[in-house]
This record gives structure tokens, sequence and C-alpha cells, in this order.
């Protein structure tokens, strides 16, 4: 099942074949004819849409007559940094960096598909997957950064010192199952909502799909806010042992 | 911050070389019963979450009613507890996509 590729996978895989061929040499792979997938490409073109939004934001930023713009992103801030308050605590506000950084690239990226021409990077497993193994490297750096090695790995036992044979494995388990159901969720959700609009528009042809676009939109945005929410979880948790 | 985003990154490059690893694919015995116990599956899945998130949103409405200045915590709570139940559906359509394909 050949995906079709997108116009911006192909103006990478005419001009940059080389590129591609020796960043997937890097890790390994056989050199390919075109080596530009189209969840690398979409990704790369989110990262670059923000980066040129922050980079018109920067300049027009002003304490006496805040634009449009300036609205917009004071909201997006003081959303992201009320949730990392109430649910990291007093030391949210050293995570938020992080905190904000996977809500807009998770929500961009599962936004850009409905645009006709682009692909949810979301959609393919790997793209979720990466962001939830970033996730799970970064809550428990953190923990460890907050609370030392030996601490943080001694919080694995629980609170009473002889239940710990029991509660290690529970634990590791759990910690285990964290980034699984961080990708399942993302993933699943975005191609569930791509698979759907795509059957109604084989059946239906004109009004139905706008509808499950529509929802498609609400989606992405809770799907995108829960991340966010259960990385932040991740964090406080690992972060607030006897702190 | 950057010695912490450094060690990320390392983390995260290392792990790379791990994941590119494919494995080969099988192929699934079981023919056709798999697309018969897919569908069974899938509806089971579908409907005990329907009937669990019901049960959420339904408490969910009547504490809002009852208290309506506690509305926001109590909608934090439901969109939590819609989500993770949601996942548990999920998890089963993407063991169907595995399988079945």
């Amino acid at each position: 099942m050949h995906e079709p590729e997108l116009f911006v996978t192909q103006l990478l895989n005419n001009n940059l074949a080389g590129l591609g061929n020796s960043l997937i040499g890097l890790v390994g792979m056989a050199p390919q004819q075109r080596p530009w997938a189209n969840y690398i490409a979409m990704q790369l073109l989110v990262v670059l849409l923000t980066i040129v939004l922050f980079a018109i934001l920067k300049p027009r930023l002003s304490v006496d007559r805040p634009g449009k713009l300036q609205h917009i992103f004071e909201l997006v801030y003081e959303f992201v940094t009320g949730q990392a308050d109430e649910q990291v605590g007093h030391d949210g506000y050293r995570y938020v960096t992080y905190f904000g950084t996977v809500f807009l690239f998770v929500l961009f990226c599962n936004l850009i598909g409905l645009i006709p021409g682009f692909e949810s990077p979301t959609m393919i497993p790997s793209v979720p997957a990466g962001i939830a193994l970033a996730t799970f490297c970064y809550y428990n750096l953190a923990g460890i950064q907050a609370n030392g090695i030996l601490k943080y790995a001694a919080h694995f036992a629980g609170p009473i010192w002889w239940m710990a044979p029991l509660m290690i494995p529970i634990e590791i388990v759990s910690h285990m199952a964290r980034p699984l159901s961080l990708t399942i969720r993302l993933f699943a959700n975005m191609f569930a909502g791509e698979k759907v609009t795509e059957v109604f528009l084989k059946l239906t042809l004109l009004f139905v799909p706008t509808l499950f676009m529509g929802l498609h939109v609400f989606v992405s945005f809770l799907q995108a806010y829960i991340f966010m929410l259960l990385t932040m979880m991740y964090v406080a948790g690992a972060v607030s042992h006897e702190h | 911050m950057t010695k912490k985003l450094m060690m990320l990154t390392v983390l995260l490059l290392i792990c790379t070389t791990v994941l590119c690893a494919q494995t080969p694919k099988y192929p699934t015995a079981g023919g056709h019963w798999a697309a018969i116990s897919a569908g069974f599956g899938m509806a089971i899945a579908s409907g005990l979450c329907g009937l669990a998130q019901a049960k959420a949103v339904a408490a969910a409405a009547e504490g809002m009613a009852r208290n309506p200045g506690a509305a926001a915590s109590i909608r934090f709570a439901l969109l939590l507890g819609l989500i993770l139940i949601e996942s548990l559906a999920l998890y089963t359509l993407v063991v169907i996509f595995v399988q079945v394909g």
C-alpha cells in the first residue's frame, strides 16, 4: 500500500535525495531511490512553519499596544503555564518549555492533515512514538535531576519498604506502558479520523466528510492537550517526591 | 538546561539505532477468521467503551448540576476520564490493524 507522494515530499526527493540518503546512512539504513518519506517532510514543514510563526511574532511583541498575534500567544502561554502550575506545583515553570513545545508540535502536526495536499505526520505510528519516547526520556531525566538518581530509583519501591518486591515490577511495567499508551492514543485517534473521512468520502461524496473533518479538528486539539497533560502528570510524579 | 537537553538528544540518538531495526513480516495464520473476530472484537470494545463513557458523562453532568461553582474541575476530570476510556477502545482498533491490515 504505497502512499502517493505529497507535493512537499516530491520537492525534497527531486532536489535533496543525496542529503536524505546520507541522513538515513547515519543510522545504518541502505540508500534508497526516494529517501524522504511523507511524514518526515511534513514534520520538517511543521517545524519550519512554527519557526516562521515565532519569527513573525517576536518583533511584534509590545507591552503598551499588544497586537492580535500577541493576544493569541498570550492565551496559549497562560494556558500552558496555568496547567503546569496546577499539575506540577511550584516547580512547574522549569518544565514549561518542554510542555509548550510538545503541545504546539502535536497540535500543528495534527492540524496540518486537514489541508488538502498535506498529511498529518502523527498518522504514521513512528511520529507519536518519537514524541512519546522524548517525553519518557524527559520525565525520567527531570526526576533524576530534581531528586538525584538514588532517590529517584528508590521511589519505585513505593511508600512501604517491605512491599517493594511487589511494587517494583508493577511500577516498572506501568512506566513502560506510559510511552506505549501515549503513542497508541495519538496515532489511533489521528489514523481513525483520517480513515473515517476517507470512507465517507467514498460513500457520500458531498457534505458528510466535512462534518468528520470538523470533528477531527476538535479531536486534534483534545489529543494535543491530553498529550501535554499526561506529560505534565508524569513529570509531576517524577519530580514531586519529598520535594 | 543545556546539559539536560544534550543528554536527551544523546539518549534519543542511541534509541534510533535500536528502533530502526525492522522485523520481517510473518503471515498471520487463521485467514478469514481474523476478519470476523476483528469485527466482533471491535464491536465489543466500542460497546463497553460507550457504556463507560456514558456513566462518566452522567456523573459529571449531575455533579455540575448540583454544584455549578465546581464546574471547571468537574469538566477537567470528565475530559481526562473520557480520553483515557477512549484510548482503551482505540487499543483494540490498533490490534485489528496490525492483524488484519
